[in-house]
């Protein structure tokens, strides 16, 4: 069976693509969502081997959304969209396939075989991803888009991945290895990663390991592995 | 006794030759230059001009004189005085010089005082001339009293001249004893009625001017809102009535580039509406591209249809718009009359004036057509997105509620239908209200919770005119931009309240998002243009936004709605 993940921000457009994707045998559709977070959560959570993904969503849209996703987790992406203004041929090498809403369903099987095909190769589904300006956390209910200019650090604790900046802690649901490979914050701990613009000290400590204090005051440990990175980055 | 005689007698032969050289003045107040010439404003060219003139003039005063012992009586100063007044010192200076000069070389006892005093005399108009500008009184130099005053002064000095500086004196003193009376008298007074025929030559231009000016104004006041429909046979006779009303020519044609449009005026019995041209000049005037005149004297006008037509002059004007030549305008007189330059003038005038109208008119309606367009893609701009996710938001729809479905698909062809057929410029509040009702209807099918709808209408205010398509954009905007954005429940709310002096309508959004989009879009530029064309200036769009809270998209009309245009 292939899981299927759908994400869109209409609920009829979900349950319309689940009924047409419940039609097919090998398809199993494991879960839907409504916006690219809980997508990103979904994501992370379930593994699904294909996405069917609605362009235009609220706060990040689909083509955000993949540059969030861990390239060793990335699914098979369908786009599904009401009006092509995107121009999605352009984007066919690097997505499976695109499919325009009201999807029919020969269409549609056209894509599953092309699925079928990539997922019995095992060609892993590659994107070429963009910089990351805006990271997504989730503070209680609400959605808060960080730009890069105010994150402090960047944590990873047994609760999650933690963005601290000036104003307080956010959670998100995007990984610190994407972060590090993504926006230019850097790492220097296996659990952190600094931006480097608010380092104010940087206290050298024995056995090679070394303390950052940032503009505010807190204190960032850095390990010995990832000290001779940013003495590099900081020509010292 | 015998004295006084001689001077009355030599008043009379003065005064005589005088009037020849009046003459010469009424001829120049005539002549092209003349009607050119403003006082006010004399440049280089010009007052060589009348340098020339007024040399001439002089020369010809010592030429008409009367000998008298070994003297010229004569009438040399009104040249050189009124040089000087017209022309300030340089010019009265050099042409007393000039005159001077010529006559120095005359000879007789006097020559050389006479020379000098002639000279001094164009000075002396000079200062009159400086005095008056200098007094603001421009005005007064071409005044016949000043020109009398000033040459009576200028004489005077002249005899005193003579008396100083003619040898021997007893001979003077004589010569002045009996020319001083004549001389004084005749110059002062020839000087004043120069001075007024030039006066009376320049109101009776100006007059005319006016009257032309008049003219042509009526003309155009006239034919602008003929042409304003468009140039066709009907605005053509129009037209063409009007010219022939103004100029009181014998007839008058207007020609598109093969036919008649139309022939008002005598002949108009065989020179027929949609006739092909057979003129001639107008023909010629087209193939030509140029201006054709005959004007019944050297360059006879024969009509080609009519042995008996009575017209005999014609002035063929090529009538371009937007450097194409489209046809002609003709002006006709009959042959017993004859072809008035000034209605030639004005006839070449008035094209221009109606190739400019008609070009004006083109743009008016090409900009109408441009706002008709502009309404229609804000009908079409709504489509695509709306269009398919309607779709497929009811074929989803029809899995689970099938009545449900049906009353979508009813409210999708009641919008497109209601969209396509909404003609004119404005409709009520109420009718606006209906259209947006269908569209947010299927955009509440949509979005479910994720939308919600407020309604304040103050129901006095629904039967108000306002521009068409004024509501549905905005509201468009507000979900497109605002509530599909929005991970929380959006919520739309839809106002219309009355303000002192407007009434005022509002789409509020709790999205916020305006002020990331940095301008306005097509569809709200259109809607703030139209409402400004349909209720003024003072009216339009007025956008606020709170980041994150609310937008507020609010247009005020006047009081009473807008008019419809």
């Amino acid at each position: 069976m292939i899981r299927a993940l759908i994400v869109d921000d209409e609920i009829h457009a979900r349950e319309e693509m689940a009924a047409l994707l419940s039609d097919i045998e090998d398809i199993s559709v494991i879960g839907s969502c409504g916006n690219s977070i809980e997508a990103l959560k979904l994501i992370n959570k379930l593994r699904p081997q294909v996405l069917f993904l609605d362009i235009q969503m609220p706060v990040i849209n689909g083509f955000e959304l993949l540059n969030m996703v861990n390239q060793d987790i990335m699914p098979h992406v369908v786009f599904v969209t009401a009006f092509d203004q995107y121009s999605l041929k352009a984007f066919e090498e690097k997505t499976l396939d695109y499919l325009l809403k009201p999807v029919d369903s020969e269409r549609l099987a056209k894509t599953i075989d092309k699925l079928r095909q990539a997922i019995g190769e095992k060609r892993p589904a590659k994107y070429t991803t963009e910089e990351i300006l805006r990271i997504p956390c989730l503070l209680g209910n609400r959605v808060r888009l960080i730009g890069l200019a105010e994150v402090e650090f960047v944590s990873s604790t047994a609760t999650g991945v933690h963005v601290t900046t000036m104003d307080g802690d956010y959670f998100t649901e995007i990984t610190l290895k994407i972060l590090e490979k993504r926006t230019k914050l850097l790492r220097c701990h296996k659990q952190y990663l600094i931006n480097i613009d608010c380092l104010k000290e940087i206290v050298l400590l024995e056995g090679g390991m070394a303390r950052i204090i940032t503009r505010t005051g807190k204190t960032i440990p850095v390990s010995r592995r990832y000290l001779k990175l940013i003495r590099k980055t900081l020509l010292i | 006794m015998d004295l006084l005689t001689f001077s009355f007698h030599n008043i009379f032969a003065l005064l005589q030759q005088m009037s020849v050289f009046l003459v010469i003045a009424y001829l120049f107040t005539k002549s092209p230059f003349f009607s050119s010439f403003h006082i006010h404003t004399l440049h280089r060219r010009q007052l060589i001009v009348l340098y020339i003139v007024f040399s001439v003039f002089s020369i010809l005063g010592t030429y008409f004189g009367l000998p008298i012992k070994d003297a010229i009586a004569n009438t040399r100063a009104i040249g050189a005085v009124l040089a000087g007044v017209i022309g300030g010192p340089l010019l009265g200076g050099s042409v007393g010089l000039t005159a001077g000069i010529h006559r120095y070389f005359l000879g007789g006892f006097t020559a050389y005082s006479c020379a000098l005093s002639t000279t001094v005399e164009g000075l002396i108009g000079g200062f009159v001339h400086i005095y008056l500008i200098r007094r603001y009184q421009q005005h007064r130099l071409l005044s016949p009293m000043v020109a009398f005053l000033t040459t009576f002064v200028a004489e005077i000095v002249q005899m005193l001249i003579i008396l100083l500086l003619s040898k021997p004196f007893g001979e003077a003193y004589a010569l002045v004893q009996i020319i001083a009376l004549p001389m004084i008298l005749a110059n002062s007074t020839g000087a004043a009625i120069f001075v007024s025929i030039i006066r009376d030559q320049r109101k009776m231009y100006d007059k005319l001017s006016v009257t032309f000016s008049a003219k042509a104004l009526k003309m155009a006041e006239k034919t602008f809102s003929i042409l304003a429909r468009g140039f066709n046979e009907e605005s053509a006779r129009e037209v063409a009535t009007v010219i022939q009303e103004e100029t009181s020519v014998g007839a008058v044609a207007i020609t598109d580039k093969d036919k008649v449009l139309a022939f008002v005026g005598a002949g108009n019995d065989h020179h027929l509406v949609g006739h092909r041209i057979t003129s001639s000049q107008t023909l010629r005037a087209i193939r030509e591209d140029r201006t054709v005149y005959a004007d019944g004297g050297e360059h006879k006008w024969r009509c080609s249809l009519s042995d008996t037509c009575p017209l005999g002059s014609v002035l063929s004007v090529p009538l371009r718009v937007d450097n194409e030549l489209i046809g002609t305008i003709n002006l006709f007189e009959p042959k017993n009359k004859l072809f008035l330059v000034t209605n030639k003038t004005l006839g070449e005038g008035i094209t221009q004036l109606l190739s400019d109208q008609i070009l004006y008119s083109r743009y008016t309606t090409q900009k109408n057509l441009l706002t008709k367009a502009e309404l229609k893609l804000v009908q079409a701009q709504i489509n695509p997105h709306f269009l398919f996710n309607a779709l497929n938001t009811i074929i989803a729809i029809t899995r689970k509620d099938g009545d449900r479905a049906r009353d979508l698909l009813l409210h999708l062809s009641n919008f497109f239908r209601k969209n396509l057929k909404r003609t004119g410029n404005t409709s009520t509040l109420e009718e606006e209200l209906n259209h947006i009702q269908s569209y947010l209807l299927i955009e509440k099918a949509r979005f479910e919770d994720r939308l919600q709808l407020e309604m304040d209408i103050d129901p006095a205010l629904l039967p108000l005119q306002l521009p068409l398509f004024t509501l549905q954009p905005i509201v468009e905007n507000a979900i497109k931009h605002g509530i599909s954005n929005m991970l929380d429940q959006g919520i739309i709310r839809l106002s219309a309240v009355r303000e002192p002096g407007c009434v005022r309508i509002s789409v509020e959004d709790n999205a916020g998002s305006f002020a990331e989009r940095d301008q306005k879009g097509l569809g709200m530029k259109i809607v703030e243009k139209r409402i400004k064309n349909l209720c003024g200036d003072s009216h339009g769009l007025k956008i606020s936004c709170t980041p994150g809270e609310r937008t507020v998209i609010s247009i005020t009309i006047p009081e009473n709605g807008c008019r419809e245009k």
